[in-house]
């Protein structure tokens, strides 16, 4: 009577692309059809994904036994999703995956919210390719995509939480729950704990910042990506694009809504500013040219408030 | 002797020494012609006769080399403990004491037989040493076995089924009593919660009797009925529901110590069984919580109902009801009164087999029920009264009027949903992480309503079916997944489209393009649901009578991220 039901579907994860693509850890059961998790830092332990993003590339790749395989990228803030779509794949996915192709070959701005299935696979040599291989997955606007984006960043934001928690318990299963960590979140947390060891949470609070950003309207999202397709780029492109006029009016603009009476912090503000785009030390040198004009000042060390 | 016997003779006086030759080719005889068994297949069962018939003689003599040694040619394997055993141990001899005796009759090969089945304990002259406990099955219904007796038991074996060990005591065994049970059992289990029992096996509690009532159990092949008694025991961690095959008359309100009763499991409902081996006493605790206290709390929920649960208390709302009435097997005229019930944690449905003490065109109308019974049908729980004694009128609701249970929608945590009981009335929330390819039109069988598949029936072959309509999403909160179907109505309104333009898109534009118009329109979506759930082995669905949306404000919600978080 208390025989394991069938086997059940595994629940779905919305999650940013650094987050799944930062993983080097997965865990297959035995049997046949024993599912597969990627686990990621943070230690969610991934079968199934929501993601989504705008379509950058996608095209058709003959394997070597002739068959069709169509691999493409996916954008979100955080960086890119890669997906493949086989002849394994459903009739659905494979006609919409002709048809998205056609319209990217044409320079039409897509953009897709995907439900899919981890994939992990390791080299001879060790080298490690997290990807995804879509079940369903449709054309939306950008309101459904705020929607997920703030999804991700709610989903991001617990994880970080409970990961942090976790640093201090003793890693057994019973240590984790009795310090409150939720079920589903313990088995991920103590081998993301053994495989990762510590970790830097550093370029996930960036992401986060980057997505609450666009969820709020406050910057151009991603819809406007680089032509070269990475990640890097943009930052970088944004930087040399962006002239200092803008970069002041988006440093006074942070202190704006940061400061609550002290002032700002030195580190606070440049992580904020280098979420947005602007180079750490860019930044550093257009704070010290507001301070010589005098827009902002010093109240004590370290700490920046508008000239009123 | 009949040469064709010859040898099977042979092989039973090699283990039987001192069998009558001719006695042994008569037992081969009988079997061949009265029950066509060739002697091949016969063998175990003549051995098992006459290794029986010179079981006696051992039991009184074990310490002489006579019969138990030349009895049987395996040799005797004589251990202390039970971890010495493997399982395909024969011919065993240990001391042991036993724990617990229950005389059960079973049916075997169309004979009625006593095969007594209990616990034994190991090493059973340390006090307070390490003894481990193993069930025991005594084919031969030893007369000699008692609880709380010492004995050795000499020439039995291990029995292993499902990774379980148990010493099977067989006909030809010996049973020699080292001390008579007259002593209690020295280690009885510690007393368990009674909120935390949910598997079968023996247990012992502590607990306040809050109900009990004679019944009777009607054997399935019409030979009678056993007198049983059921009722409910109680302590502050939840109540139970026993049965008792033995006579039981304690009052209500006495607070009994109940070692060695068996946990059966009736549908999805743990219940104690009282058997010849379970001991009942008196037990007294000043700081136990009082009757009023348990019945208070052992009140039941809606939430709170499962499949097979009996004598339970609750206070429920009536909201529709309808008689009906028919004409019984005996051709006697019955009426059964069903309706809508409700209580502030969710909704579902009753039965009463009586004519209720309330008008039943005057609903709502709120009752204390008491010592009911729930059987579910589709998941859905049905609050089973067979006597308006069991209903109490109340003047007030106990949650206030501002509860308007009518329309009052539970809102049920997705994850919650799928682990617990199937339940009406409720409402969640999750992401569509699928939509299924058969959303839109289907053909339901006009029998059973079942989906047609390529125009056939599961149970009733091809079928021309009725055209329904319906979507089929999987929502996910992340934790859990859930199917959620969603009906005629609800699809009309959630696609705005009428199922005759549903029709004509599918017509026009094929299945694969509308389903990817739902897709296009819900997938990653978070929509609130509203219906009843049905939970099994295969996972959990909800049917829904209502599905919308939900459309949230991605600014607004970003923002109050950022303020939970501390992000800046």
């Amino acid at each position: 009577m208390n025989a394991e039901p069938r086997a059940r579907r595994q629940p779905a994860w919305h999650m940013l692309a650094s987050e799944f693509g930062d993983s080097s850890l997965s865990e297959q059961g035995s049997g046949e059809f024993d599912p597969l998790f990627v686990i990621t830092k943070l230690g969610a332990k991934v079968n199934r994904l929501v993601v989504s993003g705008l379509i950058e590339r996608l095209e058709a790749r003959e394997t070597t036994n002739g068959a069709t395989l169509w691999q493409g990228q996916l954008r979100d803030p955080s960086g890119l999703h890669y997906f493949s779509v086989g002849d394994y794949a459903s009739e659905t996915m494979r006609e919409l995956v002709v048809k998205w192709a056609r319209k990217v070959e044409e320079g039409e701005t897509l953009m897709l919210i995907m439900v899919a299935k981890a994939r992990f696979f390791q080299t001879e040599e060790g080298a490690i390719y997290t990807s995804l291989r879509p079940e369903e997955a449709a054309e939306i606007g950008p309101s459904v995509y705020r929607e997920w984006l703030v999804a991700a960043a709610d989903g991001l934001l617990n994880r970080i939480d409970f990961q942090q928690k976790s640093t201090s318990l003793d890693k057994t299963p019973e240590a984790l729950r009795e310090g409150g960590i939720p079920e589903h979140l313990i088995q991920g947390l103590l081998l993301a704990n053994t495989h990762y060891g510590e970790i830097d949470l550093e370029i996930f609070r960036l992401n986060i910042m980057q997505v609450l950003d666009i969820a709020e309207g406050r910057t151009p999202s991603a819809k406007t990506p680089s032509k070269s397709g990475q990640q890097v780029s943009i930052i970088s492109d944004e930087v040399s694009s962006t002239d200092e006029v803008d970069l002041k009016e988006v440093l006074l603009g942070l202190i704006d809504r940061l400061d609550q009476g002290e002032g700002v912090d030195f580190d606070a503000l440049l992580s904020n500013a280098a979420a947005r785009g602007h180079d750490r030390g860019v930044s550093e040198a257009a704070l010290d040219e507001l301070s010589e004009q005098g827009a902002v000042h010093e109240p004590r060390f370290g700490w920046f408030k508008r000239t009123t | 002797m009949s040469a064709e016997y010859d040898i099977h003779v042979q092989e039973v006086l090699k283990q039987v020494p001192d069998a009558d030759p001719d006695k042994i080719v008569d037992a081969f005889i009988r079997y061949e012609k009265d029950f066509l068994i060739p002697p091949a297949d016969a063998i175990r069962a003549v051995l098992r006769r006459f290794q029986g018939e010179s079981a006696p003689s051992s039991t009184s003599s074990t310490g002489q080399s006579s019969s138990s040694s030349q009895r049987q040619s395996l040799p005797v394997k004589k251990v202390e403990r039970f971890s010495e055993l493997a399982a395909d141990d024969k011919n065993v001899e240990i001391e042991v004491e036993i724990i617990t005796h229950n005389a059960r009759t079973t049916m075997v090969r169309g004979e009625e037989k006593t095969v007594p089945y209990g616990l034994l304990e190991d090493m059973p002259w340390e006090e307070g040493g390490e003894s481990t406990r193993w069930q025991f099955k005594d084919w031969g219904n030893s007369p000699n076995l008692h609880p709380g007796a010492i004995v050795r038991l000499e020439g039995v074996s291990v029995n292993e089924y499902q990774g379980q060990m148990s010493l099977n005591i067989n006909q030809s065994s010996g049973v020699i009593i080292l001390r008579e049970g007259t002593r209690t059992v020295s280690k009885p289990g510690e007393p368990v919660d009674i909120g935390t029992i949910k598997n079968e096996g023996t247990i012992t509690i502590v607990g306040r009797l809050l109900a009990s009532r004679q019944d009777k159990i009607h054997r399935k092949d019409g030979t009678g009925s056993i007198d049983v008694v059921r009722g409910r025991l109680a302590d502050d961690t939840g109540a139970i529901g026993f049965l008792s095959w033995e006579p039981f008359e304690h009052e209500i309100g006495s607070l009994l110590k109940i070692e060695n009763s068996q946990v059966r499991c009736f549908r999805d409902t743990p219940e104690l069984n009282f058997g010849s081996g379970t001991k009942i006493e008196i037990f007294h605790d000043s700081n136990f919580a009082s009757t009023d206290d348990l019945a208070a709390t052992s009140i039941c929920k809606i939430e709170d109902l499962r499949d097979g649960a009996s004598d339970i208390d609750i206070i429920i709302e009536f909201q529709k009801m309808v008689k009906r009435s028919f004409t019984g097997k005996d051709g006697e005229e019955k009426s059964v009164w069903s309706g809508d019930v409700a209580d502030p944690t969710g909704r579902c449905r009753s039965s009463i087999w009586s004519e209720p003490p309330f008008d039943i065109n005057a609903l709502p109308i709120t009752v204390r029920v008491r010592g009911a019974r729930v059987r579910a049908w589709q998941g859905v729980p049905d609050i089973t009264i067979d006597d308006a004694s069991q209903i109490e009128v109340m003047a007030a609701t106990p949650w206030g009027d501002d509860i308007d249970l009518a329309n009052n929608l539970v809102e049920v945590d997705l994850s919650d949903l799928v682990s617990g009981p199937s339940r009406v009335g409720i409402k969640t929330i999750g992401t569509v992480v699928s939509v299924r390819e058969d959303s839109g039109i289907i053909k339901r069988c006009p029998e059973c309503r079942r989906v047609l598949r390529d125009g056939s029936c599961f149970n009733h072959g091809e079928q021309d079916g009725n055209p329904d309509v319906r979507i089929r999403f999987v929502l996910d909160d992340g934790r859990s997944t859930l199917s959620l179907f969603v009906n005629k109505e609800s699809t009309v309104q959630l696609l705005s489209m009428t199922e005759q333009q549903i029709v004509t898109a599918i017509e026009k534009d094929g299945q694969v393009e509308f389903v990817q118009m739902i897709r296009e329109n819900f997938l990653g979506r978070n929509i609130s649901a509203s219906g009843r759930s049905i939970v099994d082995d295969n996972g959990a669905m909800l049917l829904a009578d209502d599905v919308s949306i939900i459309e949230s404000d991605s600014a607004l919600a970003a923002t109050e991220l950022r303020a939970k978080w501390g992000v800046v």
